[in-house]
Parts: C-alpha cells; sequence; structure tokens
C-alpha cells in the first residue's frame, strides 16, 4: 500500500485520516525511533534498574551539551539584533530539547500507564460489548431494552462523573485494595484498577454501538442460510454473522482505540500517573508548563498514530474481497 | 406400498389475518423431481420454508421419512441436516471463500474433522464445476457460480431432499443454463428435489412431476407433459399462457 493509493481509496470519512500516512517514510522512521526509546527506557527503568551500574529514570542523553550549545548560539545571536531572531528561536529549542531529555524518562513510566490503562479498557469493554451488541441485534425484547439502556445511560454521561461515582461514591477503591497482589510491584495500585472499571464499561457502551451497527447491515439472508444447514442461531451469529461484523467494525474501532489512548487521561483526575497525569504533577512543580505540554501533545500524537498504523495493519491483513470496504 | 419420502397434508399457513396456504397437500417419493410453479404471492416460497421450518405452520402435518417435521419436540437442527436448501439470493457466507461455504455445515453441524470435510467439499465444488475456484471469495464469483457453490453447500450436508428456491431467477438470462445444467445432473443421479421455478427447459426435461400453486391452494399436479400439454384447470392454461408469452418475449 501507498499513500497514493490510501488517499484515493473510497469513502475516506470511514477512516481515521491519522492512520493512512504511516508510510510516510520519516513518520515510519519516527515512530520506530520512538518505540526504541520507550521500549529501552521502560527495560532500563523497570527489568534493568538495581542492577549495578543502571540508574532509574537517569536520561539517556545528558542535558549539559543542549545547554552549552544554546548558550553558545545565543551569544551568536545578540550582536546580530533583530537579524538574530532565527538564531534565537534555536538556542530556545536546544533548551526545550535540554528540559525534554530531563523529563523524558519520568513520562515514559507515564506511557506505560497510559498504554496499559487503554490496552485493559479496549480490551475488556471488546469482551462485554460483543455479547451486548448480540443481544442488542437478536436479543428478545427485555434483553434488548436492557442492553439499549445501558448503552444510552453510558453515552449520555460525561466520563468524568462516570469515572468519579466509581471512584469517590462507590466503596470499589476499598474493595480493590484489599484484593492481594493489587499496588504490589508492577501491579499497579488501586486507583489504577477504577479507571480500568469505570473506561470498560465505557468503552463496552460506544463499542457495542459500533459493532451493533455492523451486525445489523450483514444481510440477513446469510443468517437464514446458516439456520437452513443446521447450525443453530447462535451458532449462526458465531461462525457467519459475528466475523463479517467485527471486520465492518474495525475503522470505527480504530477511532474507539484512539479516543480512549486521549480519554485516559481523565484517570489523572482520581490521582493515576499515566502520561498526563505525570506530565502535570511535574508542571506544577517546575513551572514550565509550555515545554511539558508541547512535550505531552508530541508524545500522545506518537501513541496514536502508532495505534492507527496498528490497526491500518490489522485492517489489511483481515481484508476480505465483498466485506466492508477494501482497498486494492 | 412404500412410504413417500415427504408428505404434506392439509397445510395452513397464515401471516397475520392474511392466509397464504389453504391446505395444501403433497407428496414425494424418494429420487423425485418436482417442480412448484405458479404466481408472484401464492405461496410457493412460503412452502418450501415450511418443509425445513424456517417458517413454522399453523396447522397440517409434513413428514419426512414418516417422521413429524412440525411437532413441537422435533429437533429442527436435526432435521436440517436432512433437508437442503438453496436461496434465490444464494446468500452465501461472505466471509468465506467457496471451499469453507461448503465445508462450514460438515465441520460445525456434522462434527467432521477439517481434513475429511475440505475433500467431501472438494469433491462437491467438483460435481458443481467449480474445484478452481475452492478459493474464491464469494464477491470474486460470477451469479452462476455462486449458486453453484450454493448447491454444492447444500449437497454437502448429503441431504435427502433439496429444496430450490427459484434459483436461476437472480441470474443473467446468460448464466442461468450452466445453474440448469447442474441441477439436472443432481435430478439424474437420483437427489430428491422439491423446485420452485419458472425454468420451462428444466422443468420439461428433469421434473417427474409439476405442481401449480395458486392463491394457497395447489390447482393441478402431474406429469410435465400432461400438464404442460393437457393442463384441466383454466386457472393453470391461464398462467402456461402468460408463462409462455414471457418466455418468447424474454
Ligand atoms: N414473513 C412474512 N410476513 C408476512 N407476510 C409474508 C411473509 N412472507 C410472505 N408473506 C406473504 O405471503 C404471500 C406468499 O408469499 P410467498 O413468498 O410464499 O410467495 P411466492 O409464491 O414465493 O412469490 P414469489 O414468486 O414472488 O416469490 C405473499 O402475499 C407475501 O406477501
Ligand atoms: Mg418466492
Amino acid at each position: 500500500m501507498s499513500t497514493a493509493e490510501s488517499t484515493t481509496s473510497p469513502n475516506p470519512g470511514l477512516r481515521d485520516r491519522v492512520g493512512t500516512v504511516f508510510t510516510v517514510r520519516p513518520l515510519t522512521v519516527g515512530l520506530a525511533l520512538f518505540w526504541v526509546w520507550v521500549l529501552a527506557r521502560w527495560t532500563t527503568d523497570f527489568v534493568l534498574a538495581g542492577v549495578s551500574g543502571f540508574d532509574r529514570g537517569t536520561p539517556f542523553i545528558p542535558a549539559a551539551p543542549f545547554l552549552t550549545t544554546a548558550d553558545a548560539v545565543a551569544s551568536l545571536a545578540t550582536p546580530l539584533g533583530v537579524a538574530g531572531a532565527p538564531l534565537v528561536w534555536f538556542a530556545d529549542t536546544l533548551r526545550f530539547a535540554a528540559d525534554a531529555t530531563a523529563y523524558l524518562p519520568a513520562l515514559a513510566h507515564g506511557i506505560w500507564t497510559t498504554v496499559l490503562l487503554t490496552v485493559f479498557s479496549v480490551c475488556l469493554g471488546f469482551a462485554l460489548a460483543l455479547p451486548l451488541s448480540v443481544v442488542r441485534v437478536y436479543g428478545g425484547r427485555w434483553a434488548r431494552w436492557f442492553a439499549l439502556s445501558y448503552t444510552e445511560l453510558i453515552r449520555g454521561t460525561p466520563l468524568l462523573a462516570q469515572l468519579f461515582v466509581l471512584y469517590f461514591a462507590t466503596s470499589l477503591t476499598q474493595v480493590l485494595r484489599g484484593v492481594p497482589g493489587v499496588g504490589v510491584g508492577f501491579v499497579p495500585a488501586q486507583a489504577f484498577w477504577v479507571a480500568v472499571i469505570s473506561f470498560t464499561l465505557n468503552s463496552a457502551a460506544y463499542q457495542s454501538e459500533y459493532l451493533r451497527a455492523s451486525l445489523e447491515s450483514v444481510d440477513g439472508g446469510q443468517l437464514t442460510a446458516a439456520r437452513a444447514i443446521g447450525l443453530s442461531k447462535l451458532e449462526g451469529i458465531r461462525y457467519v454473522v459475528v466475523p463479517q461484523g467485527l471486520r465492518l467494525a474495525l475503522p470505527s474501532w480504530t477511532n474507539e482505540l484512539v479516543y480512549l489512548i486521549k480519554y485516559s487521561s481523565l484517570a489523572s483526575f482520581i490521582t493515576v500517573q499515566e502520561l498526563y497525569g505525570r506530565t502535570s504533577t511535574i508542571a506544577n512543580e517546575t513551572y514550565q508548563y509550555t515545554e511539558l505540554f508541547v512535550l505531552v501533545a508530541i508524545l500522545y500524537l506518537a501513541l496514536v498514530v502508532s495505534a492507527s498504523a496498528l490497526m491500518d495493519r490489522v485492517e489489511s491483513h483481515t481484508a476480505t474481497a465483498g466485506v466492508g470496504h477494501t482497498r486494492q | 406400498m412404500t412410504q413417500p419420502l415427504l408428505s404434506i397434508d392439509d397445510l395452513h399457513k397464515s401471516y397475520g389475518s392474511e392466509e397464504v396456504l389453504e391446505g395444501v397437500g403433497l407428496e414425494m417419493d424418494q429420487g423425485d423431481v418436482t417442480v412448484l410453479i405458479g404466481p408472484s404471492g401464492s405461496g410457493k416460497s412460503t412452502l418450501l420454508r415450511c418443509v425445513n421450518r424456517l417458517t413454522e405452520i399453523n396447522s397440517g402435518r409434513i413428514a419426512l421419512d414418516g417422521q413429524d417435521v412440525t411437532g413441537a419436540d422435533t429437533d429442527v437442527n436435526e432435521l436440517r441436516k436432512q433437508v437442503g436448501m438453496v436461496f434465490q439470493d444464494f446468500n452465501l457466507f461472505a466471509h468465506l471463500t467457496a471451499l469453507e461455504n461448503v465445508t462450514l455445515g460438515p465441520k460445525k453441524v456434522l462434527g467432521m474433522d477439517a481434513a475429511d470435510a475440505e475433500a467431501a467439499g472438494r469433491n462437491h465444488l467438483e460435481q458443481v464445476g467449480l474445484l478452481e475456484q475452492a478459493d474464491s471469495y464469494p464477491a470474486e464469483l460470477s451469479g452462476g457460480q455462486k449458486q453453484r457453490v450454493g448447491i454444492a453447500r447444500a449437497l454437502a450436508m448429503d441431504p435427502e431432499l433439496v429444496l430450490f428456491d427459484e434459483p436461476t431467477s437472480a441470474l443473467d438470462p446468460e448464466l442461468v443454463g450452466e445453474v440448469v445444467e447442474v441441477m439436472r445432473d443432481l435430478a439424474d443421479e437420483g437427489i430428491t428435489m422439491l423446485v420452485v421455478s419458472h425454468e420451462m427447459d428444466f422443468a420439461r426435461s428433469a421434473a417427474s412431476d409439476i405442481v401449480f400453486l395458486d392463491d394457497g391452494e395447489i390447482v393441478e399436479h402431474g406429469p410435465p407433459e400432461q400438464l404442460f400439454q393437457n393442463p384441466t384447470a383454466d386457472r393453470t392454461e391461464q398462467f402456461l399462457s402468460r408463462l409462455h408469452a414471457h418466455e418468447e418475449t424474454a
């Protein structure tokens, strides 16, 4: 696949445009570098930390050279007056890089939590969404009504409110704190799990809505044919309708994943130190709001583009002639 | 006297207040090819769907091999193993290849292991002349090829009776022949077929019986020569002359 083909693909509104630029080479290289750095960070900080010679959270690249260069460039700019503006800008960029090297190790830790939060929520949400959507399409009256009510309740209220209700208004936190292993070693503490539960319940509603639409768009004659060869209704749904529905739902599923990466930042409101939480903690201590939020925006963008690129791969891998919209 | 393979007796079926089948009776022996003709809305599809219980009847009796079909304790999935169905719109499973379409039933319903099901599936595809398209998806096949896959899918369950609901009427005229040919082969092999079709070619050459259904009643039935040459009822004659006129203009 090439960008030329991607841009000429029919029905572009269905796709996340971010994902289709994956094949532009500089971006591929950038993403590769990003993930090499992230994985190296995780390995040193989580696995190798404690082994002699490794210090947790030490930047891979020292800040000092950036600062000295920045000072040198800035001193060159001073005699030039207004004409030195590009040099001043360059010096500022170098200072930004110096700050970034200092903050990035902590942010890599935040990325870990964000990724974990997103992956757990989207997967568990899917596990709930699939039966919900099947019930929405094929269930009896009461089951359908229940599934619809759930979906509407969740989609009709703010995610932050749902998170707060679970965290402050229920005893979920206490219950989770009592679970053996929570907050020990690699296992995140209870607030993280409250966020996972909250995002799971939320994502399940959205995903079930996407899946419902996809299941409904599978031509009903196929289920009749499945019934006619002796499959039960449930088997027909499982072997014939759901596989096609899943394939059709992939583009909207990608969107859900992208949303969740960004919305998982709400977990910082209940003390979870994911990417956004860490950033704002550091910003509140250092007052370097601009630098930090530019940095975190870049990191979120890298995560989102990675997710889209990954889902693009999944889409082209599962492409089947005649099922949904396929690119040549 | 041997027991008929399929016997339908005083079958009634209504949708709401609209009575679609008004006391239909029909018998088929093993190896029979019965062609059901009749105007649109006369209840032909409904009759077929009652036989494999895609539609529940209101009253009457349907027996397959002497076994009650419509009883509350009849296992419909067990029944459908014995009754194959071929649809007007093919209804192939879009995400499966031709071969996978054919093997799904044997694997999931008959519990065959994958290798056996595939070997048998290839035989059935060969039988309909589509071995080369085994790995094609439905979207990559022509209408005639799709319908032949549909036939292979029904045959793969090794049914006692195959129902065909207008198998050629969604096809471009030039593709009808290949499907009719396959169906004629099946008839020659002794497969019991109940076929809704206005394909006169097939009816004349392969049918053992023609049944004319109108307004939910069987108006007349008999061997093709008799029914086509000397229909006894006026309604049959009118219908046939309209059909012929249509065939000539087509
Ligand atoms: N599921 C249904 N609900 C309500 N009415 C139905 C249903 N299926 C069929 N009917 C009605 O029953 C009557 C007979 O329909 P049927 O499909 O059996 O006719 P047909 O002989 O197969 O016609 P055609 O040649 O058009 O396929 C029609 O009036 C139709 O509108
Ligand atoms: Mg019909």
